[in-house]
């Protein structure tokens, strides 16, 4: 036995063990997606293909920032109109092969099954959002005389302060996605529930009064409508009201009064101290605050002038205080009060170093839809006091977990990252931005010509020049060609000084590009500046017969071209040895009336070989524009 | 079964969270480390004992989110919304004493929770504790960090940290429209697009379209799991009663019952069912059988 064990290489010791007893360690239970998680987790971003969303036909990847959101909002109606297909014509949806089954491809009930005047009808049509229809049940059992249960009565009056007394827009109905989706890109703010307006003694406040008693649930259903469209002053009447009849308040009413605050009072501190005074109630009726009450608190306190400075921090201490932890809302209305405006003299960024210290590896959810302008807040920060660090600060913890979810829709995530960019293109090395480009362009953002003229200006100032063809063709990609500023400083920086013949010869193949674009396009004019840019790019790369037809457009567009322009034109035909074209060059300068055409007919007589006649019309020329100036 | 197993993740995720709505806190302390460590197993158990939700109030909140249209993500977001406000009430509940420490103390450097994560996983359900201590003092202290405070701590002493119970029942209410409609505005302003296929298959995984990996091939027939095959291939002891013991009757069932015996597709529910409309009909059919000089005994 023991030679047994010492050929294998066990120790006695581990056969000792082998006899106790064996202890199973208890069996782990995964959650259903732990294995796609784990295989997920070790995917990166490819930053050099499109978003998945489009990874389907490459003609449909969008190229810039309007495609996408075209493109997504295609992808968004096709999906609805397939689901308003198999809700509204279930009879051809029957057939089930799936095992085991899946509910949700199944159609959905859309429309109204229970016709008769009942409770169940009325919470049925509660339960589709057929707010009109809810409301004629609801007159229908009361004329008939049938109770409707307090639960049933509080969730009509919910629906109808929700949606203002108005039938939501339905999925698949003309014109509903696109509103929706349009509000999902230009405003975050109720993206289900468009912003109305709350009318006089509409169906909500006539039931509300006809109720024989109405409890804390119907108040706040009333007064959080009245907050939401805009009834502002009812609201705090309706809550007055409530006071009165001594019937307890609740945590969501005191957020919609905390938020409507600085709509009903004028000054500063009379908003601060209406706002103490609410938070007081709460205290009294001994209803405890959420973090979204805070958040409102910090909101309102933005429009309270100076007093926020002093008064958010403490809300903030209040919130640790009672441990609700503080969301990334309540950091960006901070930062809105710290950093009120850039006229407001030299703000350091101590405030937002500190803040990126305490938030720096969190990772967050959201729990406000204001959380998502945060980052756009602090990048804002971060670019105005030209804080580099600070910047990478931000986008680090950008980086961490799913944070970045919390950048928003395109919008703000196109505000984050132009931010961002320009920060970088301020302070960088051109290498850390080109590094910074490649990564980020297009897969997360898509420059306007604004992120590119920073660009551009990074690249001047570091000198890499060279890259500007490289540039151009991305601009072509990104659609940026509209913009002729935009063309004017790229064909300045072009033009500026002499390169080597291959970039010279590059660049004049852009010049010829940039100026198709000005043909092509419809709207854009061209400048002198534009105009003599592309003559002196096609100059120096020794074309001179392209140059030429750009002198003619000089004419066609009613610009002048500059002395300089014409005196290096010259050299160019005095190297050629084209004297032909020379004295038309004077021609042409005198057709301008140009002051410098003298100047140029003399150069003409003394550096060319010229025949007879050219000598004559030259002479004339130099005496019809009367003494050279000096 | 989808909305549990939905819990159970949430629930390990909101671990990490409460964990760092307690931590936070803003002044540096000497006996910081103790405290924080203190501090993350309180909480953690808070959390793990918090469970599951009410099924019944998972149930309203999977049925309120389904009339949304983007009802996978605001279902998820809906029951992490009730799952927060339990917890934080939960934690608010002893939130007294651990009002003060937080009142003294400062918030150390966070760990990267990810690396963290998966462990934490494991040992989770090991011994249903939360965290082990393993993460040793010595982390602690190399993470307290000496700054400035943020702000001075003067606060509204509006409030006070809650200590009863009565917080409790106002997280357990039904989602009313209003939080239906709060959740919608969540998940429409941040972005869910799914990065790479996989995190579109998770999706697709907890909206109920996509087999559960690692596939199980029973999954949808729970309930034959626990029916042994003697009961599906042993059919004859139905035929002991309501039949006669021999004749073409007998014969019949016999017959039937061998066929019934192969067949997969069927329940034993079913199988039963057919066996006694048989029966059935063989007893409505006695005089016909009779006039035909079939022993019925």
């Amino acid at each position: 036995m023991h030679s047994l064990c010492g050929a294998f290489g066990w120790t006695p010791a581990v056969h000792q063990q082998a006899k106790e007893s064996v202890i199973l360690p208890r069996k782990k239970a995964w959650s259903k997606e732990a294995v796609l998680e784990t295989l997920a987790s070790t995917l990166n971003r490819d930053s050099t293909a499109y978003p998945y969303q489009f990874q389907d036909d490459p003609y449909l990847s969008p190229r810039t920032a309007t495609e996408f959101k075209l493109y997504s909002l295609a992808q968004d109606s096709g999906r609805s109109a397939a689901r308003y297909f198999v809700n509204n014509h279930p009879k051809f949806f029957t057939k089930d092969f799936a095992e085991p089954h899946i509910p949700c491809l199944m159609p959905e009930t859309v429309s109204l099954l229970l016709e008769e005047v009942s409770e169940e009808a009325l919470k049925e049509r509660i339960t589709l959002r057929k707010v009109t229809a809810a409301v004629d049940m609801y007159d229908q059992l009361l004329q008939t005389g049938t109770a409707v249960s307090m639960e049933t009565t509080h969730e009509l009056l919910d629906l109808i302060c929700l949606y203002c007394d108005r039938n939501p827009v339905q999925e698949g109905e003309a014109g509903a996605e696109e509103e929706k989706e349009g509000r999902r890109m230009t405003s975050r703010r109720g993206a289900d529930v468009p912003r109305l307006s709350w009318t006089e003694n509409n169906n909500a406040e006539r039931i509300f009064y006809l109720l024989p008693e109405r409890d804390t649930r119907c108040y706040s259903a009333v007064i959080r409508g009245m907050v939401k469209h805009g009834a502002y002053a009812k609201a705090f009447s309706v809550y007055s009201d409530m006071l009165n009849n001594r019937t307890p308040g609740d945590v969501h009413i005191f957020n919609a009064l905390i938020s409507a605050a600085p709509e009903v009072r004028d000054g500063y501190s009379e908003r601060w101290d209406l706002i103490s005074e609410l938070l007081n109630h709460m205290k009294q009726q001994e209803i405890h605050p959420n973090l979204l009450t805070f958040n409102s608190v910090l909101k309102s306190l933005r429009q309270c002038g100076s007093l926020a400075r002093s008064y958010s921090p403490q809300t903030l201490n209040e919130m640790k205080a009672l441990g609700i932890a503080p969301s990334l809302a309540s950091y960006d209305h901070i930062l809105a009060v710290f950093y009120k405006s850039v006229s407001s003299g030299p703000s350091n960024s101590d405030v937002l170093q500190n803040l990126m210290t305490e938030l720096e590896g969190q990772s967050f959810t959201c729990v406000d839809p204001d959380d998502v302008l945060f980052f756009s807040s602090a990048m804002k920060v971060c670019l105005d006091n030209k804080d580099l660090e600070l910047g990478y600060r931000v986008q680090s913890l950008v980086e961490v977990g799913e944070n970045w979810r919390l950048l928003g829709d395109s919008v703000q995530l196109s505000i984050y990252y132009g931010r961002f960019f320009n920060l970088l293109c301020m302070m960088e090395d051109v290498d850390v931005v080109l590094r910074w480009y490649k990564q980020m362009v297009p897969s997360l953002y898509y420059p306007n010509a604004q992120g590119m003229k920073h660009l551009l200006q990074a690249l001047d100032t570091d000198g890499r020049l060279d890259l500007l063809p490289d540039i151009w063709t991305d601009m072509k990609t990104l659609g940026l060609y509209n913009r002729a500023d935009l063309l004017e400083q790229l064909l300045g920086l072009m033009a500026g000084e002499e390169h080597s013949p291959e970039l010279q010869e590059a660049f004049a193949v852009c010049a010829l590009d940039v100026k198709s674009v000005f043909e092509e396009k419809a709207g854009l004019e061209w400048s002198a500046s534009s105009l003599s840019h592309v003559t002196t790019l096609l100059l120096r790369a020794s074309k001179a017969q392209q140059a030429w037809d750009m002198l003619k457009l000089f004419k066609a567009h009613n610009r002048i071209p500059s002395e300089a322009l014409l005196n290096s034109f010259l050299s160019v035909c005095q190297r050629d040895g084209a004297s032909e074209r020379a004295v038309e060059l004077v021609q042409l300068s005198a057709a301008f009336c140009l002051t410098s055409t003298s100047g140029l007919a003399s150069r003409a007589l003394a550096e060319f070989d010229l025949n007879q006649e050219q000598r004559l019309v030259l002479a004339g020329l130099e005496a019809a524009a009367g003494p050279p100036s000096d | 079964m989808k909305v549990e197993v939905t819990n159970k993740r949430k629930l390990k995720s909101l671990k990490t969270k409460s964990e760092s709505a307690t931590n936070y806190a803003p002044k540096p302390s000497a006996i910081e480390s103790t405290f924080s460590m203190f501090q993350k197993a309180t909480a953690a158990d808070t959390s793990s004992e918090s469970g599951t939700l009410e099924p019944d109030l998972v149930a309203a909140a999977s049925a309120a989110a389904a009339t949304l249209p983007n009802s996978r993500q605001a279902e998820s977001e809906l029951l992490q919304q009730l799952r927060r406000r339990k917890d934080l009430t939960e934690a608010q509940k002893k939130g007294n004493d651990l009002g003060d420490i937080i009142a003294d103390m400062k918030v150390g450097k966070k760990f990267s929770r990810q690396n963290s994560w998966p462990s934490n996983q494991i040992r989770f359900d090991e011994d249903g504790q939360g965290y082990t201590h393993d993460r040793g003092i010595a982390s602690e202290l190399a993470s307290v960090r000496k700054r400035k405070k943020l702000f001075p701590s003067k606060r509204l002493n509006i409030f006070s940290p809650v200590t009863d119970k009565d917080t409790a029942e106002s997280a357990l209410t039904k989602p009313t429209l209003w939080d239906i409609a709060f959740v919608n505005e969540l998940s429409f302003s941040t972005n869910q697009m799914p990065r790479n296929v996989l995190e579109e298959m998770i999706q697709w995984t907890k909206e109920g379209k996509l087999w559960e990996y690692p596939i199980n091939n029973e999954s949808g027939l729970e309930e034959e799991v626990g029916i042994s095959f003697t009961e599906h291939v042993f059919l004859e002891k139905h035929l002991e009663e309501g039949f006669p013991r021999q004749g073409p009757v007998r014969h019949f069932m016999e017959l039937v019952v061998a066929g019934l015996s192969r067949n997969p597709y069927l329940t034993v529910q079913q199988k039963k069912e057919h066996i006694s409309w048989f029966r059935d009909y063989f007893h409505q059919k006695a005089e016909v059988l009779n006039e035909a000089d079939v022993c019925l005994s």
